[in-house]
């Protein structure tokens, strides 16, 4: 017993470094996910579903997004002259339309486009037309603004500046148009603020309460450890790494989950869901949001082992 | 050893669990901790371990007073201390090889030496066929000798068992009170909660009585027997 007694109080630790004690953290922390498969499964089970359905709320999210950008893209103010504009007159005039702050493009309609365009849109009814000479057509400039400037009010701040441009002609924007677009984008990203927050908070909850149960149901560990001498952190750290590979594998699983729903039923929706009249089809999550995905996985995780630890420690 | 000074423990205001307890163990000694149910054994060895803080007086661990003890603290204080329970508070997904390593794992001690020990301490315990099996495969008596190898493993200055053998048969019970002797032995302070007479009355030590949370009798078993 006298030589066991000096194995007890060797004074070198081989594995107290810090990589050492890491080491051991993720060994342990592996050994636990392998001896505890169940409750892991049904951890990253849960973590997946929970972000699979943000991140299916997202790609709406997403699509309503690029469907209003391109919609807002009608937002144009077009300036109508009676007369026809000198080359000069249209250089002049269209360099300082450009100058303005706001301007993305100025297009130059002559009364000959304007006349094609007339016929383009009364098409089968050209009888209409007859008699029609592009001489009593007004000509025009179609002004495409930026998108910070497509706003009620920006508009209207812009066309103010517009009218003091010497030698304008009459300015048309469809005011209602406007108007209506930019309360409905409002209203939509108000009601997708208030769904996401309820999501998100539901998410959080759901996965912190199944971790919490996970924990819970191995209070005895917590326990043992705090028995034996552990100190807190030595305990927690495998709980941690085990919470923060939940989350990975919980984000990774929800962000191949939803590349497949995408691939498999969405990709091609835009067939039948013109969300975007201009690209039609639904586009997928930007870079970002994926690996925002993973991370949010990642933090769930870590977190949610965090707050139960310090509940069910602060009772051992 | 341990020291009680003018030791009282409330849980709440009017439920008072020791009240104004004063003794000391010395080192090296075989204590026997008895009285009825719900006299406050266990809650006087929870404050051995610091489970429990004291509401009044002091409590003294190899001259610590560990009443004054911060949350950090208390795990070095742990290191030196075993402990062993009724329901042995094994780790019923880890093998016995595990549930004994945790001590020493704890303690920072390389894999080898881990390996060498835990299988020295088992083979001790007369366990070491049954590494590999969890405790669950295992009799009450052979998961009562795994939770007394994880408690002995790294030969801490103290033991702590609570009815340690509550669960147990007449043989078992013989065979985990010769380990605490060894034990004893070997230079560690005992000090064994329990109810069981017959268990006293086969080692002939010091026995503390305690009675609705107060001292109430202190000395060798045959006088509290007689008490």
């Amino acid at each position: 017993m006298k030589s066991s007694r000096n194995i007890v109080k060797r004074p070198t630790m081989s594995h107290q470094g810090a990589s050492g004690r890491m080491r051991y953290f993720l060994g342990r922390a592996l050994a636990n996910i392998r001896q505890n498969v169940f409750v892991n499964v049904v951890t990253v089970g849960t973590i997946t579903l929970a972000l699979l359905i943000v991140a299916l709320f997202l790609l709406l999210v997403v699509n309503l997004e690029n469907a209003a950008e391109s919609w807002s893209e009608r937002v144009q103010v077009t300036v109508y002259f009676d007369k026809e504009l000198t080359a000069q007159e249209q250089t002049d005039l269209k360099n300082r339309i450009q100058a303005l702050p706001g301007t993305v493009k100025v297009g130059w309609v002559g009364r000959d486009e304007a006349l094609k365009r007339f016929k383009g849109r009364l098409k089968g009814q050209e009888t209409l037309l007859e008699g029609v000479r592009p001489e009593i057509l007004p000509t025009s400039f179609e002004i495409a603004l930026k998108k910070s400037s497509r706003s009620s009010e920006a508009v209207e701040a812009y066309v103010a500046r517009l009218k003091m441009v010497p030698g304008i002609g009459e300015i048309q924007y469809g005011e209602e148009w406007v108007r209506r677009f930019n309360t409905f984008l409002t209203f939509m990203r108000l009601v997708g603020a208030l769904v996401g927050g309820f999501l998100l908070i539901a998410v959080v909850f759901i996965v912190s309460n199944t971790i919490r149960l996970t924990i819970y149901a191995r209070r005895d560990e917590l326990e043992v450890m705090s028995l034996v001498g552990a100190t807190r952190l030595f305990i927690k750290m495998p709980f941690l790494i085990e919470g923060l590979v939940q989350g990975l594998a919980g984000g990774l699983l929800s962000l191949i989950l939803i590349v497949l729903i995408y691939q498999l039923f969405l990709h091609n929706a835009g067939n039948f869901l013109t969300f975007n009249p201009v690209t039609s089809g639904l586009a997928f999550l930007p870079v970002e949001f994926m690996l925002g995905l993973v991370a949010v996985g990642a933090l769930l995780g870590v977190t949610g082992s965090l707050t139960s630890l310090r509940r069910f420690m602060a009772d051992s | 050893m341990i020291q009680f000074h003018s030791v009282s423990l409330a849980y709440q205001k009017d439920a008072t669990a020791l009240q104004n307890i004063s003794c000391k163990v010395a080192k090296g000694e075989f204590v026997f901790l008895t009285g009825p149910s719900g006299a406050g054994k266990t809650t006087l060895l929870r404050l051995i371990y610091g489970a429990l803080n004291p509401t009044r007086g002091q409590v003294l661990i190899d001259g610590q007073n560990i009443s004054r003890f911060s949350r950090s603290q208390f795990p070095f204080l742990r290191r030196s201390i075993g402990v062993v329970f009724q329901d042995f508070k094994l780790l019923q997904n880890r093998t016995v090889f595990e549930n004994v390593a945790i001590t020493l794992e704890v303690l920072g001690w390389d894999r080898g030496d881990i390996s060498k020990r835990v299988m020295y301490i088992l083979r001790q315990m007369g366990m070491e066929s049954k590494i590999h099996l969890i405790p669950q495969r295992l009799s009450g008596g052979e998961q009562q000798r795994v939770a007394l190898a994880r408690a002995l493993v790294n030969s801490p200055k103290i033991l702590l068992a609570d009815e340690p053998t509550g669960n147990l048969d007449e043989a078992n019970k013989l065979q985990i009170l010769n380990i605490f002797k060894e034990a004893n032995v070997k230079g560690t302070t005992v000090v064994v909660a329990t109810h069981d007479r017959r268990l006293i009355e086969q080692a002939h030590y010091r026995t503390i009585r305690l009675q609705a949370g107060e001292l109430a009798g202190d000395g060798e078993a045959s006088d509290e027997v007689v008490a």
